[in-house]
């Protein structure tokens, strides 16, 4: 049996981040959520990062043109958990032994609003 | 949105550099050089400076890598009128004294290098404030650092912002970048300071430190005294 769907007021409050990635690697969407949960587990511990609800929306393939790959990604945190989220991804260095860099271009409440960012 | 440390390189790297942080929000940034680079990088200033035009403003610090207090001083004396910045390379003792009593160096740059400690003490800290000599804490440390060094470099920067509370001494905040990939936007950079424990306007104000600096030092040549500047 399926669980009835929470009220709206009862439901949490996400925020979405529009994330820029430079990689030296390609990445999938499994290993993008790898590295999101690892960095914020291991910067914020597994206590912080319980709060977070994090959630990979989408991971988008931009064209390459230059010797990186390049993608955007849309990442679902919980609200007032921005700031959190944020530092832990702007401490990922590398992944694999591959240069990687993950930066917040944009932030919204729907992930309709995001797009204006990408 | 000022960054005094993105560490400089050939002229296609430096391009690169700057329009990226240009795209990431970034206002100003400065290439650090050391002493041994630095008159070389000189030679092309102009031309990046051309391309940049309406991009970002860039500039060049000086980095002064030497563990001489003398040596320090005598280079310092060389390049005082040809750099906007001059910064010195901290972690040793005598190094990081030697630079917050000069009152013509302008940044103490990563006091707590390949130390146990901060690097700087109670006394240190009146000395940078009576002095004006900025402290200045590297995002990349933390970046490049994993588990125990990343946390006990993180303890060295809680150690600083105690004193900076405290003392309030000049304190900037710098990326020290050497690639793309160590580029972050404004607001990630700002969120990884409030984490480590400084406040928002802390981070605010560390920016508009870095501003000063750069404005005092345009002023520099027309400074009779502290305090005394010759107006037209």
């Amino acid at each position: 049996m399926k669980l009835k769907v929470l009220p709206k007021s009862q439901r949490k409050h996400n925020h979405y981040l529009v994330l820029d990635i430079k990689s030296e690697e390609e990445l999938t969407k499994n290993d993008f959520t790898s590295i999101v949960w690892d960095a914020c587990v291991r910067f914020q511990g597994e206590n912080n990062t319980s709060n977070f609800n994090l959630w990979t929306i989408e991971l988008i393939d931009k064209d390459n043109i230059s010797f990186f790959n390049e993608y955007n990604a849309i990442l679902r945190c919980q609200r007032d958990f921005e700031d959190e989220v944020r530092s832990s991804l702007a401490l990922v260095n590398n992944y694999n032994r591959n240069k990687i860099s993950i930066t917040c271009i944009g932030i919204s409440g729907t992930i309709k609003g995001c797009s204006k960012f990408i | 949105m000022f960054d005094l440390n993105v560490k400089g390189s050939s002229f296609d790297n430096n391009l690169i550099l700057a329009k990226q942080a240009s795209i990431y929000g970034w206002k100003h940034i400065n290439f650090s050089y050391t002493q041994n680079e630095y008159d070389d990088a000189l030679s092309f200033k102009k031309d990046l400076e051309d391309n940049l035009e309406d991009v970002i403003d860039i500039d060049y610090t000086l980095l002064i890598e030497s563990n001489n207090p003398s040596e320090i001083r005598k280079i310092v004396r060389k390049y005082r009128k040809k750099s906007s910045c001059i910064s010195v390379l901290g972690g040793d003792l005598k190094v990081n004294r030697t630079s917050l009593e000069n009152i013509q160096i302008d940044v103490l740059s990563k006091p707590y290098l390949k130390r146990y400690d901060s690097g700087l003490n109670h006394v240190l800290a009146k000395e940078a404030k009576d002095n004006n000599v900025a402290v200045e804490l590297v995002f990349s440390d933390v970046l490049k650092s994993y588990l125990t060094h990343r946390s006990k470099i993180l303890a060295n920067f809680r150690d600083i912002y105690k004193l900076h509370k405290k003392y309030d001494f000049p304190l900037i905040l710098s990326s020290g970048a050497e690639s793309v990939f160590d580029l972050r936007t404004v607001k990630d950079f700002q969120a990884v300071f409030t984490q480590s424990g400084l406040s928002e306007l802390e981070v605010k104000n560390s920016f508009k430190t870095s501003e000063n600096i750069l404005k005092f030092n345009k002023d520099r040549k027309n400074m009779i005294l502290s305090g005394v500047r010759v107006v037209d």
